[in-house]
């Protein structure tokens, strides 16, 4: 199974791209993608539902489903928390309110939001590390607190980002959905400006798997081993951070994806980095294209947001999560 | 109230929780004042108060009881409730962090409050209090039996967590299905806002106001029993079980009803307690009020600034909230870590 699972995973991937491709409002059959693909003409509507708005849909369906897994994967690892994830963490809910006070106050184009949003998900990550320092769990080995103060985090600059909705009714129309983590063709543009921000932290984490397997030994292990160990997991959550707060840039916060899809990778790869990075990374894409396949075709004609999908999947995920690591056999 | 000196003379001494306590109605009584007198229509300090002696003229009376006296006293006894029920569900879980907002109550009571609106647009708002209690109790259960067995406060509140996000998603997916009309209104409601109040809001949340000194005389020693840990709490023959229950309930009961009334008052819950346990290290009911009555506090302060901020139709009031609180309730957390630090 371990050794096959790249290569599986790689063609439930594929499959995963033509269904999104084809199916939605009207059905287009594989020979007629390959035909909007190989000779696009403006005139045929197929081609065009293909190239405009399926194509860049599925596009960043991907890259934010395979960004944010990847970043949860090592969130968990370099945390050592089952329950660490961008959305869990603050990144998220920090990387949204840099965009739309960059939006609404400082008037910021969307070019210049990608850098807002990595500094806004850096900064929530910290704001989350510092209250869990501050509500001083000194003898919290399972890193509970982490969590509760992310979500306290998030609460604060959900609250906020909120508050800038209001304020400004015309452009409210346009981030509100966004924020609701709404993988749309509207976002193309978006997805245009920053997909490579999310590339570069999707390399320098697949760069930094092999030492963060070996930190995973234990940091007196990994130290002996001649790994720099602080400068090793500065590097890995910075890489973490990068990528999921351009993945927000794009669009919107997407929950579910970074807590769920390591757990479900690593039975089948392993613990190894090598390995669980470029699997949570194959499998969290087509887990966001399946999520929005649901949000387009469940409720038709009414569209959900994608997000609010992932996130009623991840909130039932996350209840079962916590029953398997803090309830089965905890002490009371 | 006294005590014994050393040299055997009764000595009156106020127990550290009370003169924080007169300070905090000190300051109730001029942000009373203060927000009576401020606003689009202004009443000097005069009118405000002698108002009796010395007849308003139509505008003035207007904003005077119509508007800010009922705006006043909702958002005193909602910041009174949400507080009260954060302090309670802060023993309960054993941890500072604790707040119905955190553990999906409100949300619970909400989605009851959205199903009802779609459903049933035409149904009259009395009903709406009694959707957000059920709503709110039915996740207390799910709570109840998804940690059944499990009394740890931290995998507790996790749970609420998980159920707070699922259900988060919910009231996304009823959003699209409400009408424009009343998904506007419940826009405003959603961010936790003062504007719609007026006496009717009052005379529904003054009940459970009235009564919640009754739940803190009841609950208040249990509470305090729990703070001291679960085997010192059992070995004084507390039943754990049906004080956690009963704690729960009344936490739903109040936080629900402030939530009916002006929308969730986000991290109030976490803050008030939080603040007021900085201030004076008072333990069980005294800290259940000293909490409350911060709670109460920093929503009226908060609600003058929101009327005030110089926008023409105000902020609400719960975003103005997140938005003083956060930095207060960090240096509230710094200040107890450092008074814990230094005093052992």
């Amino acid at each position: 199974m371990r050794r096959g699972f790249p290569v599986l995973a790689a063609l439930a991937l594929a499959l995963c791209l033509l269904l999104a491709l084809s199916a939605g409002e009207s059905w287009i059959p594989p020979s007629g993608i390959w035909a909007a693909l190989a000779r696009f003409d403006e005139t045929r509507q197929a081609d065009v539902i293909v190239i405009y708005q399926r194509l860049p849909r599925a596009l960043i369906a991907m890259l934010a489903g395979a960004a944010l897994s990847m970043s949860g994967a090592v969130l968990q690892g370099v945390l050592r928390n089952p329950l660490a994830s961008p959305s869990l963490v603050g990144i998220n809910a920090g990387a949204a309110l840099a965009v739309v006070a960059g939006a609404f106050l400082l008037g910021l184009e969307p070019r210049a939001q990608g850098s807002a949003a990595l500094a806004g998900g850096g900064l929530g990550f910290l704001a989350s590390l510092g209250v869990a320092r501050l509500a001083g769990h000194a003898h919290d080995p399972r890193g509970l607190a982490l969590i509760l103060s992310g979500a306290i985090v998030s609460m604060f600059l959900g609250g906020l980002t909120q508050a800038l909705l209001l304020s400004d009714p015309a452009l409210r129309q346009d981030y509100l959905g966004w924020l609701g983590g709404n993988v749309s063709h509207v976002h193309a543009e978006r997805l245009a400006d920053f997909w490579w921000l999310a590339a570069l932290g999707m390399a320098a984490m697949l760069l930094l798997a092999r030492r963060l397997s070996l930190l995973a030994l234990g940091a007196e292990k990994a130290a002996s081993l001649g790994i720099d160990v602080a400068r090793t997991q500065l590097l890995a959550l910075g890489a973490a951070v990068l990528a999921s707060a351009s993945a927000v840039a794009i669009c919107g916060p997407l929950g579910f994806l970074g807590l769920v899809v390591p757990h479900l990778v690593r039975p089948l790869t392993g613990a190894r980095f090598g390995a669980l990075l470029p699997g949570c990374a194959l499998a969290g894409a087509c887990l966001c294209l399946l999520a929005d396949l649901i949000a387009r075709m469940a409720l038709a004609p009414l569209a959900l947001h994608t997000g609010v999908v992932l996130e009623l999947l991840g909130g039932i995920a996350f209840m079962l999560m916590v029953r398997r690591f803090y309830l089965r056999g905890a002490e009371a | 109230m006294s005590s014994r000196a050393l040299d055997g003379r009764r000595v009156l001494r106020l127990p550290g929780g009370m003169q924080i306590g007169l300070a905090n109605l000190a300051a109730a009584l001029a942000l009373t004042l203060a927000s009576l007198g401020l606003g689009a229509v202004s009443l000097s300090w005069g009118e405000t108060r002698l108002d009796l002696l010395a007849p308003l003229d139509a505008d003035q009376a207007f904003a005077l009881y119509q508007v800010r006296l009922p705006r006043l006293l909702l958002g005193f006894m909602a910041g009174w409730s949400v507080a009260l029920a954060g302090a309670m569900l802060q023993s309960l879980a054993r941890n500072p962090l604790a707040d119905p907002s955190l553990l999906g109550l409100s949300q619970g009571a909400m989605v009851a409050i959205m199903v009802l609106t779609v459903l049933a647009p035409g149904l009259p708002p009395a009903w709406l209090p009694v959707a957000a209690l059920l709503g709110g109790l039915a996740v207390a259960a799910l709570l109840l039996a998804l940690v059944r067995g499990h009394a740890g406060g931290l995998a507790v509140l996790l749970m609420g967590i998980a159920l707070e996000s699922t259900l988060s998603a919910v009231t996304a997916v009823l959003v699209l299905y409400t009408p424009p009309e009343t998904s506007h209104a419940l826009a405003g409601w959603m961010a936790g806002s003062l504007a719609l109040a007026d006496w009717p809001r009052v005379t529904m949340l003054a009940p459970w106001f009235a009564a919640s000194p009754i739940a803190i005389l009841l609950l208040g020693r249990a509470l305090r029993l729990i703070d001291l840990g679960a085997p010192m709490a059992m070995a004084l023959g507390l039943d754990a079980a049906r004080t956690r229950v009963a704690v729960l309930i009344v936490a739903v009961l109040l936080s629900s009803a402030a939530l009916t009334a002006v929308g969730p008052l986000m991290f109030l819950g976490v803050m008030a307690p939080q603040l007021a346990a900085a201030l004076s290290p008072a333990s069980g009911r005294a800290r259940l009020v000293l909490a409350a009555l911060t709670g109460g506090l920093l929503v009226t302060a908060a609600d003058m600034l929101a009327r005030n901020a110089g926008t023409d139709i105000g902020l609400p009031v719960g975003l103005v909230l997140v938005t003083l609180g956060a930095p207060l309730f960090v240096l509230a957390m710094r200040m107890r870590l450092f008074l814990r630090m230094s005093s052992s």
